[in-house]
């Protein structure tokens, strides 16, 4: 009994210890997003909402109901589920990220990678460019 | 009266869609297409109700609906939280085509298995081409007790004999069919209401096979991902479908209020409420709980969505 209880809080130190261990060697950090590359064609589309306005702010709404929990209520990446997924969000408020066309900013939020999702939860186009004019105004 | 009543019913519905055009006239004179307006509503289903929202094709609708007990033993029982008595309902619901969907779900009480559809047959349109959404829903439900839940109580009353000698699958069936108009009439308020048939094929010898049912609920939107929602459910007393000399057990109307928040592919709503059903059918044909005696109940649903 005695030995089995040894053996037993041997085999417990053993694991706990490759545990703590382990957990230094696991990345701990996100990792920056690898640079996009964005076709001529998105870089050199037109914002056919630009100029418009959004007197019901449907692109404010539309921000807040699908972005704003990954990318945080000013833009800034802060979001409550920023935390949990493996790459670093960037900034809205950032000068690179903001001297990008629109068709570049539509292109990485509704087109490739893991937003391509988003372009089939907003169907209708002018709703996404919406969004686009609303991230604008988050310098 | 009842072939004339169906005829008027079906001419309305012919003569909307002829009269139902999706093109609107600007101030130039530009005509251009009127597009439906945004989310009159974040999910299919509102408390106990369904909305006039049918979501994109493919799109998959998991909900979770739940009910705990009754709140009457206060903090004894953690305002039922931890009181017997609580029902769930698991549900998928799947946009075959645009505007139409198809549903099953099960649910504890009563042990029943239900399939569903609703079609949304006009949606509101931005520039008031169509200034109402239509909707029709429909289930069919099969209560899957064993059949000595039958004996007696609501569904059924016989001796032990009668029941066994004479019970058929189609008596564990009940149905429930809903005409929904609702609008949005600002970003901050969409409201429905509806008409309702549901019919039992079988009763206690104290109860009606049928009832018709008027429903009122909506939402007030107070932020951007939170509203303030209600449902109002009324069974009318209608003599001329009543199987009974008295109104000894009509039933009583459910009133639920709650809050909802959405994201973008979930709806959370927590409320409380005086009906335990989570079946319409249940609740406009059985719920005898009155809120004046806090025979409430606290409740919440969950929703998903996954495009396909």
């Amino acid at each position: 009994m005695k030995r089995t209880l040894k053996n037993l809080f041997g085999s417990v130190v053993v694991i706990m210890t490759s545990v703590v261990l382990f957990s230094f060697v696991a990345p701990q950090d996100q990792k920056a997003g690898e640079p996009w590359v964005i076709p001529a064609n998105y870089k050199s589309m037109v914002n056919p909402q630009k100029g418009k306005g959004d007197p019901d702010n449907v692109g404010k709404l539309l921000y807040a109901k699908h972005c704003k929990s990954c990318h945080g209520s000013i833009g800034a990446g802060d979001g409550p589920k920023a935390g949990s997924l493996d790459t670093k969000i960037k900034s809205f408020k950032d000068g690179k990220f903001q001297a990008q066309s629109d068709g570049e900013i539509y292109f990485q939020s509704f087109v490739d990678r893991d937003m391509k999702s988003f372009e089939k939860k907003i169907p209708a186009a002018e709703d996404r460019w919406a969004i686009v004019n609303y991230i604008r105004t988050l310098k | 009266m009842k072939k004339n009543t169906l005829f008027i019913i079906l001419l309305f519905l012919i003569s909307t869609v002829s009269f139902a055009q999706d093109v609107a006239v600007d101030s130039t004179g530009v005509k251009e297409k009127d597009k439906p307006v945004r989310s009159p509503f974040e999910s299919g289903y509102l408390i106990g109700a369904q909305t006039t929202v049918i979501q994109n094709v493919n799109t998959l609708e998991a909900v979770i609906q739940h009910t705990f007990g009754t709140i009457q033993n206060g903090h004894s029982d953690l305002w039922g939280i931890y009181a017997p008595g609580a029902n769930i309902r698991l549900g998928l619901d799947y946009v075959l085509f645009k505007n139409f969907q198809l549903g099953v779900g099960i649910t504890k009480k009563n042990m029943m298995s239900d399939m569903n559809a609703k079609w949304t047959i006009f949606q509101q349109t931005r520039k008031n081409t169509f200034p109402v959404a239509i909707a029709l829903y429909g289930n069919v439900a099969i209560d899957g007790r064993n059949i000595s839940a039958f004996e007696s109580g609501q569904v059924r009353v016989g001796t032990h004999q009668q029941l066994y000698n004479s019970f058929k699958f189609p008596d564990r069936l009940s149905y429930f069919s809903e005409l929904i108009i609702g609008r949005k009439f600002a970003d901050w308020l969409s409201l429905q209401a509806g008409v309702s048939f549901t019919h039992y094929n079988s009763v206690g010898v104290l109860y009606d096979h049928d009832k018709v049912g008027v429903h009122f609920n909506g939402r007030i939107k107070v932020s951007p991902q939170g509203s303030i929602i209600f449902n109002y459910d009324a069974p009318l007393k209608i003599k001329e479908i009543s199987e009974q000399l008295e109104w000894t057990n009509h039933p009583k109307p459910n009133l639920a209020f709650g809050y909802e928040i959405s994201t973008s592919t979930h709806a959370f709503q927590i409320y409380m409420g005086t009906a335990d059903g989570l079946m319409p059918q249940d609740n406009i044909m059985w719920n005898q709980n009155d809120y004046t005696k806090h025979e409430l109940f606290i409740g919440f649903n969950i929703t998903r969505l996954w495009g396909f």
